[in-house]
């Protein structure tokens, strides 16, 4: 009796000294609930979700105060590998977020740039090159179309051009399934 | 601490932007990055003594120490006056806008 009761107790003991090593030596930093929806999400940190970037959204949707349908770069594709994520619903695109449009990015007409650096200041990610006086360039390959330099910059010189589908842009497609009937095609 | 620093190079042009990474000793200035990025030999138009560079945005001497992670950047000259746009605008009656977009 005693006996089993103390093999029980070491038992235990081994156990939970093993598990408390193993929850210190293997810690995962952050929740990685929030690093899988961040990566699903478009990086684009245009802030069109309502949050000041896509971090900010996918931290919101983990704990549940943000919807998944707030992402207009993402698009449909996004949603829909959001929903496979989480187990939701799919569900159309917010309007009041914004509309789904081709990738695109900035460019700057150089014959009207002054310099003025505030279009580099409203970059989130970088991408455009340029100093006080100095002529500003869009790097394509950082641009993530999220439009916020065009409002700031004063002789509305930047442009959003759509990137032109290459061998280097061109992704395999999911197969493509409408959530609602095409309009006009009702029989 | 780390013996190198790892920086990127960019001279953008507006068909074609050019990045590169390089991994320099500590201690490397902006001049040795611009060189060793091999951007001068493919662009003659870079210019050491009377190009303008700097590090993220902010112009800088050719002889300031690079830190970690720095971005080198070779700026080109405007194409417009600033002075002249200015007066332009002023003439059109325009409104100047200056941080960004209160202007509606």
């Amino acid at each position: 009796m005693i006996s089993a009761i103390l093999v029980m107790a070491l038992g235990a003991i081994v156990l939970g000294a093993a598990l408390g090593y193993a929850s210190i030596r293997f810690k995962v930093e952050g929740d990685p609930l929030v690093e899988k929806i961040d990566a699903v999400l478009p990086q684009t940190q245009c802030g069109q979700c309502g949050f000041p970037g896509c971090k900010p959204y996918a931290t919101a949707i983990a704990k549940g105060e943000a919807d998944i349908n707030q992402c207009p770069p993402g698009g449909e594709e996004g949603i829909r590998k959001l929903a496979e994520l989480l187990g939701r619903e799919v569900k159309p695109l917010s309007e009041e977020h914004g509309v789904e449009k081709p990738k695109s990015a900035a460019v700057i007409d150089e014959n009207l740039c002054i310099g003025c650096t505030l279009c580099i200041q409203a970059c989130p990610v970088d991408a455009i090159v340029g100093a006080a006086k100095q002529m500003h360039t869009v790097v394509e390959r950082l641009c993530t179309g999220c439009e916020l330099c065009l409002p700031p910059c004063p002789v509305n010189c930047i442009a959003m051009v759509p990137i032109a589908e290459s061998v280097d842009t061109w992704k395999w497609r999911y197969p493509v399934f409408r959530m609602m009937p095409k309009e006009g095609k009702a029989a | 601490m780390t013996d190198f620093i790892e920086i990127q190079v960019v001279y953008a042009r507006p068909e074609r932007q050019e990045l590169v990474s390089l991994k320099l000793p500590a201690g490397a200035t902006l001049r040795q990055a611009v060189e060793a990025s091999g951007l001068m030999q493919k662009y003659p138009e870079i210019d050491l003594a009377t190009g303008k560079f700097g590090l993220y945005a902010k112009l800088s001497k050719s002889d300031a120490v690079l830190r970690n992670r720095d971005r080198v950047e070779i700026y080109r000259p405007l194409i417009a006056d600033p002075k002249e746009v200015r007066k332009q605008r002023a003439a059109e009656g325009k409104a100047m806008k200056k941080g960004g977009g209160a202007d509606e």
